[in-house]
Parts: C-alpha cells; structure tokens; sequence
C-alpha cells in the first residue's frame, strides 16, 4: 500500500516537474510547481512527518507561490520571443550537466541498496508539532533565532527594493499656491549658488522641478 | 515491503535534476526563480526522508529552517525582479547581464 502511494505520488511529482520546465508561459509553470508541492506534501505525510506536510502546503503551495502568481500577474509579460543565437550552447550543457547529476544518483543508488534499511513502524513521536517544538526552542534555539533576523532583513530589504523612487527627493513636496523653492533642490548641481528661487503657481514650481504637475494632481485626486 | 530510503534519495535527485536543468535552460528570470524553488524542495524531501528512516527530528528541524529561507528569498527576489522589470522593460535574464543600464 505504502509502495503503491509512492509511485503515485512520485510519478505525480516528476510529471509536474517536467511539464513545470517545459511549459513556455510562467503561470502554467507556477500551477505546475504548486502540484510538484502538492505530491511532496503528501510523501511527506506517507514519511510520518505530518508537521512538515502541513507548513509546506500553508508556507510553499499558500504563500510562496501566491506571491509568485502576483508577481507573474503583475508584469503581465506573456509573449515568447525567439531564443537568441548564442544561446544554443545551454541546452547541450544542460543535458550534460542531466547525465552527470543522474550518473550520481545511480551511483549512490547501487552502494546504498546493499543495506536493507526500511521506514521503522513503531509509533515514536518524532515527526510531530511536540517534538519539533521542543527540538526548536532547546537545542537549536540560536537557529530559530538567527532565521527571526532573517525575516526581519527580508522584510526591510523586499520594502527598500519595491519602493517607488521619482526625481524628488523623499522629503520634498509640491504644494498648491505661491512657494519658496531652494536652489538645491530646483538643481543640485549649482549647491553653491544657495538663493532661493520664487515662484507664483504649482505648475511653475513642477515646470522648475521637471515633473508632470497635471498628472500628479489627478493621482492625487 | 513498503518504500526504502533509496527511492526518496532517487526522486530527490531526479527532482533536482530537473529543477537545476531548468535553471540552465530557461530564460525567463521568474520561471529561473520557480527552478530554484524546486532545488530547494528535492533537499527537503532527501532531510525528511533520511530524518523518517533514522528517527531523529534534526531533519525536519532543517526543513523548516529551508522553508523560512525561501520565503525571505521569495520576498526579495521577487523585489529585485520587479526592480529590474521596470528599469529594462523585460524579464529576459541576457537583458540583465550588464550591470550598468
């Protein structure tokens, strides 16, 4: 029984992945990787590993892979164009790259069949939320730890990345009515010459700064 | 007889296989990125499978540690995609070999 839901799932997942590879457009591809989670999610609940089946399908089919498909949905890029000449040589080298990796597993497969070593069948806790729970918060509490910093330089890197920068500086605004523009910010080239420049109305304040006012003003509305 | 451990080592090297040929054919930098999701999955399955069969939580430990990595990967490459979609216009990786734009 065990053996019939491993070549189920197994062949469920190596199909994905080659159709995963082989697909031309990113959003099949993405669909085609959730199923490859899906069918190791379900391996791992076969491997007594329950725990590890739940936050793969809630962090890589749920999380991961929604911000994926965001970002595919985002860009919108659908078009294929054609493959350029000097690129020719990769697909030669990823077959050979294949043969040495598969090489490798065969390998490995011939020095390790000669122990019979098969999944143990009593019911010990490991696998479950108790003992990875204890194993985090005891004995490798300072990875645990260092993976929360982790995070937290994720989250400040992924913000500083995606933020919109314009010509403006951060701190400087374009409000309606007469204003004082100061030189520098106007061009910060001339920082010697500190004169402050005047201007009557908005749209000559954007005309000095080289921004589009009309636009900006129906943004803000 | 019920599944040996050799047989998860197997699908989890023909998994990476495909994932690492997928890394060297594609060109499409999101579909790069999904390649290096697999990678990361066939270790995973080779951390569970060894940790099942030896009875020892360390494993599993990894894979969770793995998993957090690819998320804070996930959340900042996708970044630095959509940076450079909108300074090049494309998401073909040739289009990206050049630092300077």
């Amino acid at each position: 029984m065990s053996t019939l839901l491993f070549i189920i799932f197994a062949g469920m997942a190596i199909g994905c992945a080659i159709a995963m590879v082989s697909q031309s457009n990113p959003l099949y591809s993405a669909i085609s990787l959730i199923g490859v989670f899906i069918s190791l999610a379900s391996i791992y609940v076969t491997l007594a590993a329950p725990f590890i089946a739940a936050v793969q399908v809630i962090v890589y089919a749920g999380a991961i892979m929604v911000l994926v498909i965001f970002v595919i949905m985002l860009l919108n890029v659908e078009h294929s164009e054609p493959r350029r000449k000097r690129l020719k040589f990769l697909v030669p080298m990823a077959i050979g790259m294949a043969a040495i990796l598969l090489a490798e597993t065969v390998f490995i497969l011939r020095s390790v069949q000669t122990t019979e070593n098969h999944l143990a069948r009593n019911l010990s806790d490991v696998g479950l939320t108790h003992s990875i729970g204890e194993g985090l918060f005891t004995r490798y509490l300072l990875p645990f730890e260092l993976t929360s910093v982790l995070l937290l330089m994720a989250i400040v890197g992924a913000m500083s990345l995606a933020r919109r920068t314009s010509i403006l500086s951060a701190t400087a605004r374009v409000v309606p009515g007469a204003q004082v523009l100061a030189m520098d910010i106007v061009n910060p080239s001339g920082v010697q010459d500190l004169r402050p420049v005047e201007t009557e109305t908005s749209e000559e304040a954007a005309h000095l700064l080289g921004v589009d006012f009309k636009s900006d003003h129906r943004e803000l509305e | 007889m019920g599944p040996q451990l050799s047989w998860y080592l197997a699908l989890s090297a023909v998994l990476f296989t495909i994932g690492a040929v997928g890394v060297i054919v594609k060109r499409n930098v999101i579909a790069m990125f999904m390649c290096i999701e697999l990678m990361l999955n066939a270790v995973n399955l080779s951390f569970v499978a060894f940790s099942s069969f030896f009875q020892d939580v360390t494993g599993q430990l990894f894979v969770f540690i793995v998993m957090t990595v690819a998320a804070a990967e996930a959340a900042v490459g996708l970044g630095i995609i959509i940076t450079i979609f909108r300074n090049r216009e494309s998401l073909d990786v040739d289009d990206a070999s050049i630092l300077k734009l």
